[in-house]
C-alpha cells in the first residue's frame, strides 16, 4: 500500500513539474522572434548559481557591458537564484530553477522563475536594510533583495502563473558606468 | 566544483593576525570566518586583517557574516582591515556600510602599513 501511495505521490509530482515547465517555457517564448534567449534549468543545490552567473557574464560580455557591470549582474543573479533555491524550491531535489536570459538590443533581461514551495516575503522587498540595525539583531541577513535592487536597472517580483516566485531583472547597455 | 569553496588560516605579521580568506564567501563560510575570528581574539588579537584572495564571489550571507564580525569587533574595542577586495566588492562594501567599520586596503602590504601606523 504504501509502495502504491509513494508511486502515486511521485506521479503527481512529475506531473506537476511537467505542467510547471509547459507555463513557464510558454511565459519565456512569448517573446519577439528576433531576440535570441538562453535558458537554463539548474537543479535546486546551492552552487548552481555559480553556473548561472557564468552564463549570464558570458553573454553580457559578448553584448559589450563593462566589466563593472558585468561584476553588478553576477551578484544580483547569484542573490536571485539562491533565494529560489534556498526559499522558493526549500532545496527540494526535485525541483528545478530556470533562468532565462533575454537578449536584446539594448538591453538585458534575466528572468528566475522557481517552483513556489514558500512565496517570497513580500516584507523582505521594499525595506533598505540599516548595518546598524543589524548589529543589534540575532539574524544579520536580509541583504540579497535589496542588493539585486541596488545592482540592476529595473527589478520586477511577480509570481508565475504555477504559483512560483519571479523575479525579473533588467540591465541596460547605456548605462555604462 | 560546485560545493563549499573557502578555505581559512590565521597567521601574524607585525602584531596584526592576519585571516586569509581564499576562495568564495557563501552560506557555509560562516562557521571558517567566525571561528577564526574568535580565536585570534582568545589570542589576545588587537588588530585584524581580513585578507580576501581569489575572491571571486561574496554572497549577501558573506556580508551578514562579515556584520556579524564587526559587531563584535566594536564590542571588543579592536580594529579590522580588509584587503585584496576587488574593485565591485569594495563597493558593495561601501554600499552596504561596511566601509564605516572596517579600514579597505587594496593588498596586505597596505593594509599592515595603515594598520601599524594606527598602534603608534
Amino acid at each position: 500500500m504504501r509502495g502504491v501511495t509513494e508511486t502515486l505521490r511521485s506521479r503527481l509530482w512529475q506531473a506537476h513539474t511537467a505542467e510547471w515547465w509547459r507555463t513557464m517555457a510558454n511565459v519565456s517564448h512569448d517573446a519577439d522572434p528576433v531576440e535570441r534567449v538562453v535558458e537554463l534549468h539548474l537543479p535546486s543545490r546551492l552552487g548552481y548559481e555559480k553556473v548561472a552567473m557564468d552564463a549570464a557574464a558570458s553573454v553580457a560580455r559578448r553584448m559589450g557591458f563593462s566589466a563593472d557591470r558585468v561584476d553588478a549582474l553576477r551578484t544580483a543573479l547569484a542573490e536571485a537564484v539562491t533565494n529560489a533555491i534556498e526559499h522558493g524550491n526549500a532545496h527540494n531535489a526535485d525541483t528545478r530553477v530556470l533562468v532565462i536570459l533575454t537578449v536584446r538590443p539594448s538591453e538585458l533581461v534575466v528572468s528566475v522563475a522557481d517552483q513556489g514551495f514558500k512565496p517570497i516575503d513580500k516584507a523582505q522587498i521594499a525595506p533598505a536594510p540599516s548595518i546598524e540595525d543589524s548589529f543589534s539583531r540575532a539574524d544579520k541577513g536580509g541583504w540579497g533583495i535589496w542588493l539585486i535592487r541596488e545592482l540592476m536597472d529595473e527589478v520586477e517580483f511577480t509570481t508565475a502563473p504555477t504559483g512560483g516566485n519571479q523575479v525579473r531583472m533588467v540591465i541596460h547597455l547605456e548605462k555604462q558606468s | 566544483m560546485l560545493d563549499d569553496d573557502l578555505s581559512v588560516h590565521i597567521r601574524e605579521r607585525e602584531g596584526v593576525a592576519i585571516i586569509d580568506l581564499i576562495g568564495d564567501v557563501t552560506t557555509f563560510a560562516e562557521e571558517k570566518i567566525t571561528g577564526a575570528y574568535n580565536e585570534v581574539s582568545r589570542r589576545g588579537a588587537r588588530n585584524i586583517l581580513l585578507n580576501f584572495r581569489q575572491n571571486d564571489y561574496i554572497k549577501s550571507a558573506g556580508i551578514a557574516i562579515l556584520i556579524g564580525v564587526v559587531t563584535e569587533v566594536n564590542r571588543r574595542n579592536q580594529r579590522l582591515a580588509v584587503s585584496g577586495l576587488s574593485q565591485h566588492f569594495q563597493k558593495i562594501f561601501r554600499m552596504v556600510g561596511l566601509a564605516q567599520y572596517i579600514d579597505i586596503y587594496q593588498d596586505e602590504d597596505e593594509a599592515i602599513r595603515g594598520l601599524t601606523a594606527a598602534m603608534t
